[in-house]
């Protein structure tokens, strides 16, 4: 993307355990983002080879911040790091979600819900729908930006079940949504009867998150896409979901 | 003429770093993060005579230093790169290799002749593609070598690179000097695969899909070392290149030019990085020409 640089020898301010194998990240520095786009960052020299995906969660004035799962070398890595230590992030990249005139919803599952934060924050005045598997986490700072809505498939917070249930489109002009493929799936039937327009944030394994190795395709009704590049975010009527 | 100058294969090259095909695009994603003119060539997707839409996903697979991809050739095909793309990166003022593959030796010809007409600075035969389904590499059989580069030559008039598989050995690539390539680039991806030990089958569609990084570096440091001892042509090498210092090992191999790929995957100024690294080698060990150092582990 224009405005893409890659930041060496930036430092962690915070990186803190949120929930069951999720952190928060806290980077120093001067960052720039549209809500739904995202960083390479690494924390290593060599090994593992490549830097790992990851979408803004928040931007304030004293630095970036990202929210992870731990499911791989990369991001157990990333779960070691302390204040004071350095991670490089290239960045910001892909095309982000751009505010739509209306009521507008906010639709996470599980770590997914990372690029909402950011989305609520700068769009203000929305509905977020948070889903988990089970112990919800981050739902304070959640409500601080918007009117907040959560399920957990255990039932430990918030109503019992997926958050597909407790996500009612009448009234929205537009929805905004990241999180496992099945769950986008569902928003997307949802969404299609109910004629509210839909934005899914996708992941797809990635290599060098500026477009250039089309490692990261998926399949759109126009062939196929790059994540890193075309996307994360599409318009869910452009996905082919029933791959 | 500049001291990191260098004249390889027909083509006068400003430094001896070359992106390699299929990790750069068409040059415009790395082209918005730096001057990618900085880089001694460019060397394009793979490009087939028609538009190829590629594999299905999964297309990649991360493994201890190394990448594996299953990409499938997507490229929008000769005719609209010559329109689209190459006169944005001739007006960047990008050395070009426009990298081909195709189906069979009547395709590489007519790809060849179609391009010999664009303003593309060299061409690099791909006959070592390792993520197409059904097919042999081209690049194994000595005698289909020699004729695919024997047919482009009698049609292109540009400089005319061809890149060998790993796994080809020397006859291969005496079959395409004796053809009239010239310059060998070497080495493709290994032909590999991942098993998801989750589901017990194999993660590529295509079963087997192409190795790349670190991990292959000492493997085809040899195979240039190898090749650099038995030909005339020059001989560019590639794999597992991400920081200079491996660049002047393929050098002092006997390599006139390298290639960087996967590199610019782990860093995206992976490549111009390693032009400034060599250039400070050479100006801090007063090296003026590459001919001094190059080959030194020949001897």
């Amino acid at each position: 993307m224009p405005g893409t640089i890659e930041t060496e020898g930036a430092l962690v301010s915070s990186n803190v355990r949120v929930g069951d194998g999720v952190f928060l990240l806290k980077v120093e520095g001067d960052y720039s983002a549209v809500p739904g786009q995202f960083y390479m960052l690494r924390a290593w020299e060599r090994d593992p080879l490549l830097s790992r995906p990851l979408s803004v969660f928040d931007i304030d004035e004293e630095g970036i911040s990202f929210l992870y799962a731990v499911r791989s070398r990369g991001t157990e890595c990333f779960s070691h790091l302390a204040r004071r230590d350095v991670v490089t992030l290239t960045g910001p990249l892909g095309n982000g979600w751009e505010r739509r005139v209306g009521r507008l919803a906010l639709v996470g599952g599980g770590v997914g819900i990372a690029p909402l934060y950011y989305a609520a924050k700068v769009f203000g005045d929305t509905d977020i729908y948070l889903g988990f598997a089970d112990m919800p986490y981050l739902v304070d700072e959640f409500a601080r930006v918007g009117r907040v809505h959560v399920a957990s498939e255990t039932g430990t917070s918030g109503t019992l079940g997926l958050v597909t249930a407790i996500f009612v489109p009448s009234g929205y002009d537009a929805c905004y949504a990241c999180g496992p493929r099945p769950m986008l799936s569902v928003l997307d039937r949802i969404c299609r009867s109910t004629e509210v327009a839909l934005f899914v944030s996708l992941e797809e394994r990635m290599a060098c998150g500026v477009g250039a190795c089309l490692g990261c395709a998926v399949k759109t009704i126009h062939g196929y896409a790059r994540v890193c590049r075309d996307g994360p975010v599409f318009h869910s009527s452009e996905v082919v979901w029933d791959e | 003429m500049s001291e990191t100058e260098v004249v390889v294969g027909g083509l006068r090259l400003k430094n001896p770093v070359i992106a390699a095909s299929g990790t750069f695009g068409f040059g415009a994603e790395y082209g918005e993060i730096y001057d990618t003119s900085q880089l001694g060539a460019v060397c394009t997707k793979g490009l087939t005579l028609h538009p190829r839409e590629g594999n299905p996903p999964p297309r990649l697979c991360e493994t201890a230093c190394g990448l594996l991809n299953s990409i499938g050739l997507q490229n929008p095909g000769i005719d609209a790169f010559i329109r689209e793309e190459l006169p944005r990166m001739k007006d960047q003022a990008i050395t070009v290799i426009a990298n081909v593959w195709a189906n069979n030796i009547d395709e590489y010809v007519a790809a060849a002749e179609r391009l010999s007409g664009s303003p593309i600075d060299a061409i690099e035969l791909n006959v070592s593609c390792p993520n197409v389904s059904g097919k042999g590499l081209l690049g194994e059989d000595a005698a289909e070598t020699a004729r695919v580069v024997q047919q482009a030559r009698r049609v292109c008039d540009k400089p005319l690179w061809i890149k060998l598989p790993p796994t080809g050995g020397i006859a291969i690539a005496l079959a395409a000097q004796e053809a009239g390539a010239d310059a060998i680039c070497a080495v493709n991806t290994f032909r590999a695969m991942a098993i998801d030990s989750n589901t017990g089958r194999p993660v590529f569609t295509n079963v087997v899909a192409g190795l790349s990084g670190p991990a292959i570096k000492p493997i085809a440091l040899r195979i240039v070392y190898e090749l650099v001892a038995e030909l005339k042509i020059p001989v560019i090498g590639i794999g597992g290149i991400v920081n200079w210092r491996d660049a002047l090992e393929f050098i002092m191999a006997g390599a006139y030019a390298v290639q960087v790929g996967t590199a610019n995957f782990v860093n995206p100024l992976a490549a111009v990085k390693i032009v400034g690294g060599l250039e400070g080698y050479m100006s801090e060990k007063n090296i003026n020409n590459w001919e001094m150092i190059r080959g030194s582990a020949q001897q």
